[in-house]
């Protein structure tokens, strides 16, 4: 497949470990148009869009962040906390903005499982439906995610 | 069809060789000479063209800030360039707001020198350094929390304002590549070849790996600064300071300059910690009241468990500063966290009387 010059730059900086540890795409070898793909297909099966989970996760980290670090119950099926790093984090695609590191920790009431992100997840699933490569730091599984948050 | 195979076959590989021809060119031909970039009208340097600008500026030992290492995606690194800059690159673009453009700012990583410059930075940028150091002791302050203490070698001293930052570099390790990341200076300012940096972990976090499991005692390290505009006011403003976590650093180190100085100006420090054991540095902060006299440390635990001994303030630092604080007005505030902590703390103080420029912040 050809692809264009800003795909072929954006994914070097996406496998770069300049702005994340390990690298947006970690030690996955799948071209990103493969990543983006699968994991479209996935939420489509899962029978969600990447608008409805970062809705749910800016949800969950607006109310965790009231907690200023402690648990908060955020309703019948999830509490979260916050934790909080200096520094911010720049989105690797070509525009502006960047993100605080504040990292969100929700925990299921019902299956007491945990997930963990950053508000820039929230953005690149929001904006790029992108949940960064296999073996990443903060991949999320878009099957995992969903079962956790709804 | 095997003409048209061999036809896209034979395009295919000319336009290869041409590509690579034009790579070869660039490398050996392209050659810019020396150039001259004019600073603030006041200073020039000599470089070899062909770099950006912002490696060029690095090379002679003027420092901007960069947080994504030169990639174009930070946006931290802009300057002006007043003249010689060429027009803007597409890289460029989407970070750069109509009125930056109309007055020369650029980002630095992406304008390349190819003939003499003209730019502006900020004066406060001369006097960046990059300070060659050994960290020579490492604490333990809370089970993600841990000081590091970087004694200077070259140059040997460093003069800071108290609540500025250092960009501590990470070299490549691992997957990972060198970076730079900044922390705030908890230090005592008048220990001149001493930097404390008190830093959190985070998770994933490249920087902060890098410290907390492959820094040893002992090792050579290096970070150029100081950064930034949080520091005490001149006034003589009664100050209230609100802090959490690694934001401690900071205030700190302007408590230690307020010893120095013999300043006396009232001030209460609340400071929030989810448990006991991730409250630190207490014995110091009770130093600090005996000899600043009238200095108070308030710590907030949000959630003491069971059987800890703790009989201090409780819930949220924020309600603990509206529980012990009934007017502000008069007061400025100096605070140091997460933006969650910043936001919630500037709409209290605000509610109690603080103007909203008297609140001074380093938001994480």
């Amino acid at each position: 497949m050809k692809r264009s010059p800003d795909m072929q730059r954006l994914e070097e900086t996406l496998r770069s470990s300049k702005i994340a540890g390990g690298g947006f795409l970690g030690s996955d070898p799948r071209p990103l148009e493969e990543i983006l793909d699968a994991d479209a297909a996935e939420l489509a099966r899962l029978g969600h869009t990447q608008y409805e989970l970062a809705d749910r996760m800016r949800h969950i980290s607006s109310r965790a962040e009231q907690g200023l670090g402690s648990w908060v119950a955020v309703d019948e099926i999830i509490e979260a906390a916050v934790t909080d790093t200096r520094g911010l984090m720049p989105c690797p695609w070509p525009h502006p903005g960047t993100f605080s590191k504040t990292v969100v920790t929700a925990r299921n009431l019902r299956t007491g499982k945990t997930i963990q992100w950053s508000e820039l997840n929230i953005h690149l699933i929001e904006m790029h439906g992108f949940f960064e490569g296999r073996g990443s730091a903060f991949r999320l599984e878009p099957a995992e995610l969903a079962d956790i948050l709804f | 069809m095997a003409d048209m195979f061999l036809s896209i076959l034979i395009v295919s590989a000319i336009a290869a060789a041409l590509a690579a021809l034009l790579v070869v060119a660039q490398r050996y031909l392209a050659n810019y000479g020396k150039c001259r970039i004019k600073i603030n009208d006041s200073k020039t340097i000599e470089v070899e063209g062909g770099s950006p600008l912002l490696e060029s500026l690095t090379q002679n030992k003027i420092f901007i800030p960069s947080a994504c290492g030169g990639r174009g995606t930070c946006a931290y690194c802009k300057v002006k360039v007043l003249e010689g800059g060429g027009p803007v690159v597409p890289t460029e673009e989407p970070y750069l707001d109509a009125g930056e453009r109309e007055s020369g700012v650029r980002l630095s990583c992406q304008v390349k020198v190819r003939n003499d410059l003209r730019i502006e930075i900020p004066e406060e940028l001369f006097s960046v350094r990059e300070y060659i150091c050994t960290c020579t002791r490492i604490r333990e302050l809370t089970h993600d929390i841990r000081e590091f203490r970087f004694e200077l070698k070259e140059p040997a001293e460093i003069t800071f304002v108290p609540g500025q930052y250092v960009q501590l570099f990470s070299p490549a390790y691992d997957d990972n590549e060198e970076v730079y990341r900044a922390y705030s200076i908890a230090s005592d300012p008048a220990e001149k070849n001493i930097v404390d940096l008190v830093i959190r972990l985070v998770p994933g976090g490249i920087c902060t790996t890098w410290c907390f499991e492959h820094l040893k005692e002992g090792a050579e390290a290096r970070f150029n600064g100081p950064y930034g505009q949080f520091r005490l006011s001149d006034s003589d403003a009664p100050m209230i300071f609100v802090a959490g976590g690694s934001g401690m650093a900071p205030m700190k180190c302007m408590l230690h300059h307020m010893k120095n100085t013999g300043n006396k100006r009232k001030t209460t420090y609340f400071f929030g910690a989810n448990l006991v054991n991730e409250l630190f540095y207490r014995e110091l902060m009770q130093e600090f009241e005996q000899s600043l006299g009238s200095f108070r440390f308030v710590p907030v635990v949000s959630r003491p468990g069971e059987g800890d001994p703790w009989d201090g303030e409780t819930g949220l630092v924020t309600e603990a500063l509206r529980r012990n604080i009934k007017d502000a007005a008069g007061c400025e505030g100096y605070l140091c966290g997460s933006p969650g902590m910043i936001d919630a703390a500037v709409k209290v103080l605000v509610e109690l009387g603080v103007p909203e420029n008297k609140i001074f912040y380093d938001k994480f």
